[in-house]
Protein backbone atom coordinates (compact mmCIF):
# COMPACT_ATOMS: atom_id res chain seq x y z
CA UNK A 1 0.00 0.00 0.00
CA UNK A 2 1.50 3.41 -1.19
CA UNK A 3 0.48 5.50 2.07
CA UNK A 4 1.12 9.22 0.28
CA UNK A 5 0.33 9.97 -3.24
CA UNK A 6 3.37 10.81 -5.11
CA UNK A 7 2.39 14.48 -5.64
CA UNK A 8 2.01 14.92 -1.78
CA UNK A 9 5.79 13.94 -1.49
CA UNK A 10 6.52 16.23 -3.72
CA UNK A 11 4.58 19.00 -2.05
CA UNK A 12 5.89 17.79 1.67
CA UNK A 13 9.62 18.08 0.19
CA UNK A 14 9.00 21.51 -1.30
CA UNK A 15 7.43 22.67 2.00
CA UNK A 16 9.65 21.23 4.05
CA UNK A 17 12.81 23.38 1.98
CA UNK A 18 10.97 26.47 3.29
CA UNK A 19 9.45 25.53 6.97
CA UNK A 20 12.09 23.47 8.79
CA UNK A 21 14.78 25.26 10.41
CA UNK A 22 16.37 23.02 12.67
CA UNK A 23 16.59 19.37 13.42
CA UNK A 24 13.86 16.96 14.01
CA UNK A 25 14.00 13.25 15.65
CA UNK A 26 11.42 10.69 15.43
CA UNK A 27 11.46 7.28 16.59
CA UNK A 28 8.57 4.58 15.14
CA UNK A 29 7.95 2.16 17.79
CA UNK A 30 6.81 -0.75 15.48
CA UNK A 31 6.52 -4.70 15.66
CA UNK A 32 6.86 -6.83 12.69
CA UNK A 33 3.38 -6.15 10.71
CA UNK A 34 0.54 -8.81 9.89
CA UNK A 35 -0.68 -6.84 6.86
CA UNK A 36 -4.66 -6.67 7.06
CA UNK A 37 -5.36 -10.39 9.10
CA UNK A 38 -7.03 -9.22 12.55
CA UNK A 39 -5.23 -11.55 15.10
CA UNK A 40 -5.87 -11.84 18.48
CA UNK A 41 -5.14 -8.88 20.56
CA UNK A 42 -1.11 -8.30 21.31
CA UNK A 43 -0.09 -9.86 17.79
CA UNK A 44 0.99 -8.49 15.32
CA UNK A 45 0.32 -4.90 13.79
CA UNK A 46 -1.82 -4.02 11.15
CA UNK A 47 -0.74 -0.73 10.21
CA UNK A 48 2.90 -0.58 11.43
CA UNK A 49 4.53 -1.55 7.91
CA UNK A 50 1.88 2.01 7.01
CA UNK A 51 3.30 3.44 9.88
CA UNK A 52 7.00 2.84 8.76
CA UNK A 53 6.26 3.98 5.20
CA UNK A 54 5.08 7.06 6.72
CA UNK A 55 7.43 8.19 8.77
CA UNK A 56 9.85 6.92 6.33
CA UNK A 57 8.05 9.28 3.95
CA UNK A 58 8.59 12.23 6.16
CA UNK A 59 12.57 11.45 6.97
CA UNK A 60 13.50 11.58 3.04
CA UNK A 61 11.15 14.48 2.43
CA UNK A 62 14.28 16.18 4.43
CA UNK A 63 16.92 13.73 5.09
CA UNK A 64 19.65 16.75 5.95
CA UNK A 65 16.89 17.86 9.08
CA UNK A 66 15.05 14.65 9.71
CA UNK A 67 16.40 11.71 11.55
CA UNK A 68 14.38 9.15 12.26
CA UNK A 69 15.01 5.86 14.60
CA UNK A 70 12.73 2.57 14.20
CA UNK A 71 12.49 1.07 17.44
CA UNK A 72 10.90 -2.87 16.97
CA UNK A 73 9.25 -3.28 20.44
CA UNK A 74 8.96 -6.80 20.18
CA UNK A 75 12.95 -7.24 20.35
CA UNK A 76 13.20 -4.36 22.85
CA UNK A 77 10.48 -4.28 25.04
CA UNK A 78 12.49 -2.36 27.51
CA UNK A 79 12.64 0.82 25.31
CA UNK A 80 8.91 1.31 25.02
CA UNK A 81 8.89 1.11 28.82
CA UNK A 82 11.19 4.15 29.54
CA UNK A 83 10.00 5.61 26.89
CA UNK A 84 6.31 5.37 28.47
CA UNK A 85 4.68 4.18 25.02
CA UNK A 86 2.07 2.12 25.18
CA UNK A 87 1.28 0.44 22.05
CA UNK A 88 2.39 0.61 18.17
CA UNK A 89 2.38 2.09 16.06
CA UNK A 90 3.55 5.00 17.66
CA UNK A 91 5.66 8.34 16.01
CA UNK A 92 6.96 10.53 18.66
CA UNK A 93 8.92 13.62 17.46
CA UNK A 94 11.46 15.19 19.72
CA UNK A 95 14.43 17.58 18.72
CA UNK A 96 18.29 16.90 19.18
CA UNK A 97 17.75 12.54 19.98
CA UNK A 98 15.63 13.21 22.60
CA UNK A 99 13.07 10.87 23.11
CA UNK A 100 9.47 12.93 21.86
CA UNK A 101 7.08 14.35 24.06
CA UNK A 102 4.91 14.53 20.86
CA UNK A 103 3.41 11.72 19.85
CA UNK A 104 1.02 10.15 17.53
CA UNK A 105 -0.52 6.45 18.67
CA UNK A 106 -1.86 4.55 15.11
CA UNK A 107 -1.45 5.29 11.92
CA UNK A 108 -2.45 9.28 11.23
CA UNK A 109 -4.42 9.54 8.27
CA UNK A 110 -7.19 11.90 7.02
CA UNK A 111 -7.45 14.82 9.16
CA UNK A 112 -4.30 13.26 11.62
CA UNK A 113 -1.98 13.51 8.84
CA UNK A 114 -1.81 17.78 8.79
CA UNK A 115 -1.39 17.60 12.63
CA UNK A 116 1.52 15.47 12.31
CA UNK A 117 3.17 17.99 9.99
CA UNK A 118 2.20 21.04 11.99
CA UNK A 119 4.06 19.39 14.24
CA UNK A 120 7.32 18.30 12.90
CA UNK A 121 7.29 21.76 11.73
CA UNK A 122 6.72 23.02 15.11
CA UNK A 123 9.50 20.87 17.14
CA UNK A 124 11.90 22.01 13.95
CA UNK A 125 10.93 25.48 14.29
CA UNK A 126 10.82 25.60 18.44
CA UNK A 127 7.69 27.35 17.83
CA UNK A 128 4.67 26.75 20.11
CA UNK A 129 3.01 30.34 19.46
CA UNK A 130 1.29 30.16 22.71
CA UNK A 131 0.06 33.28 24.19
CA UNK A 132 1.81 34.99 27.17
CA UNK A 133 -1.28 33.86 29.69
CA UNK A 134 -1.14 30.42 28.71
CA UNK A 135 2.80 30.01 29.21
CA UNK A 136 2.64 31.28 32.26
CA UNK A 137 -0.18 28.88 33.85
CA UNK A 138 1.90 25.95 32.20
CA UNK A 139 4.66 27.05 34.49
CA UNK A 140 2.86 25.75 37.33
CA UNK A 141 3.10 22.60 35.76
CA UNK A 142 5.62 20.72 38.13
CA UNK A 143 4.62 17.03 37.61
CA UNK A 144 4.38 15.19 34.71
CA UNK A 145 0.84 15.42 32.54
CA UNK A 146 -0.13 12.96 29.99
CA UNK A 147 -2.46 14.24 27.28
CA UNK A 148 -4.50 12.54 25.13
CA UNK A 149 -6.30 13.53 22.64
CA UNK A 150 -8.35 10.79 20.89
CA UNK A 151 -9.35 11.50 17.82
CA UNK A 152 -10.61 9.52 14.05
CA UNK A 153 -9.16 10.07 10.45
CA UNK A 154 -12.81 11.72 8.95
CA UNK B 1 -5.00 18.03 19.00
CA UNK B 2 -2.89 20.89 17.67
CA UNK B 3 -2.74 22.54 21.26
CA UNK B 4 -1.65 19.66 23.08
CA UNK B 5 1.33 19.62 21.11
CA UNK B 6 2.12 23.12 21.18
CA UNK B 7 1.44 22.42 24.99
CA UNK B 8 4.18 19.96 24.98
CA UNK B 9 6.53 21.93 23.09
CA UNK B 10 6.00 23.89 25.17
CA UNK B 11 6.74 22.52 28.58
CA UNK B 12 9.16 19.56 28.95
CA UNK B 13 6.44 18.67 31.73
CA UNK B 14 3.49 17.94 29.10
CA UNK B 15 3.22 14.82 27.20
CA UNK B 16 0.76 14.81 24.47
CA UNK B 17 -0.44 11.53 22.30
CA UNK B 18 -2.68 11.69 19.88
CA UNK B 19 -4.70 8.41 19.46
CA UNK B 20 -6.26 6.72 16.32
CA UNK B 21 -9.77 6.25 17.99
CA UNK B 22 -10.72 3.97 15.97
CA UNK B 23 -7.24 1.70 15.39
CA UNK B 24 -7.44 1.21 19.34
CA UNK B 25 -11.24 0.51 20.17
CA UNK B 26 -10.54 -1.13 23.63
CA UNK B 27 -8.55 2.30 24.96
CA UNK B 28 -11.73 4.16 23.54
CA UNK B 29 -14.07 2.27 25.31
CA UNK B 30 -11.86 2.40 28.37
CA UNK B 31 -11.54 6.20 28.54
CA UNK B 32 -15.55 6.16 27.11
CA UNK B 33 -14.75 8.12 23.96
CA UNK B 34 -18.08 8.50 21.98
CA UNK B 35 -17.32 11.51 20.05
CA UNK B 36 -13.96 13.53 18.91
CA UNK B 37 -11.93 15.39 19.86
CA UNK B 38 -12.00 13.33 23.21
CA UNK B 39 -9.06 14.75 25.52
CA UNK B 40 -8.35 12.40 28.60
CA UNK B 41 -5.62 14.30 31.19
CA UNK B 42 -3.57 12.32 33.15
CA UNK B 43 -5.75 9.28 32.42
CA UNK B 44 -8.51 10.63 34.62
CA UNK B 45 -10.57 13.48 33.73
CA UNK B 46 -11.74 14.09 30.27
CA UNK B 47 -13.58 16.60 28.13
CA UNK B 48 -15.14 16.82 24.67
CA UNK B 49 -14.54 19.40 21.76
CA UNK B 50 -12.30 21.67 20.53
CA UNK B 51 -11.88 24.62 23.03
CA UNK B 52 -9.56 27.93 22.82
CA UNK B 53 -6.58 28.29 23.58
CA UNK B 54 -7.34 29.81 26.92
CA UNK B 55 -9.91 27.14 27.99
CA UNK B 56 -7.60 23.97 26.92
CA UNK B 57 -4.89 25.29 28.81
CA UNK B 58 -7.33 25.83 31.87
CA UNK B 59 -9.03 22.59 31.40
CA UNK B 60 -5.55 20.63 31.66
CA UNK B 61 -4.24 22.16 34.37
CA UNK B 62 -7.36 21.55 36.55
CA UNK B 63 -7.01 18.12 35.00
CA UNK B 64 -3.52 18.14 36.51
CA UNK B 65 -5.02 19.20 39.83
CA UNK B 66 -4.17 22.79 39.72
CA UNK B 67 -6.74 25.79 39.99
CA UNK B 68 -6.79 28.23 37.88
CA UNK B 69 -6.84 31.86 39.14
CA UNK B 70 -10.15 34.08 39.09
CA UNK B 71 -8.95 36.31 36.38
CA UNK B 72 -11.46 39.57 36.13
CA UNK B 73 -13.77 39.61 33.58
CA UNK B 74 -12.56 36.39 32.12
CA UNK B 75 -14.84 33.19 31.44
CA UNK B 76 -14.18 29.74 32.92
CA UNK B 77 -13.90 26.83 30.27
CA UNK B 78 -17.22 25.64 29.00
CA UNK B 79 -16.85 22.28 28.77
CA UNK B 80 -16.39 20.90 32.71
CA UNK B 81 -14.26 18.10 33.53
CA UNK B 82 -15.77 14.51 34.08
CA UNK B 83 -13.47 11.84 35.51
Amino acid sequence: MTVIPEHVRAQLKARFELRLTGPVHLTLYTRPGSSRLILPAGIGCATCDDARQMAELLRDAAPEQVTLEVVDTSRDPGRAEVDQVNDVPTIALGANGEPGRIRFQGLPTGTEFPALIDALERVSRAEHDLNAASLAELAKLSQPTEVMVFATPT
Amino acid sequence: MSLANRMALASPQVRAVCIEANEFPRLSAQFGVRGVPHTVINRDGAFVGALPEGEFVAAVLEGAGIPMEEQPGAAGPSTELSS
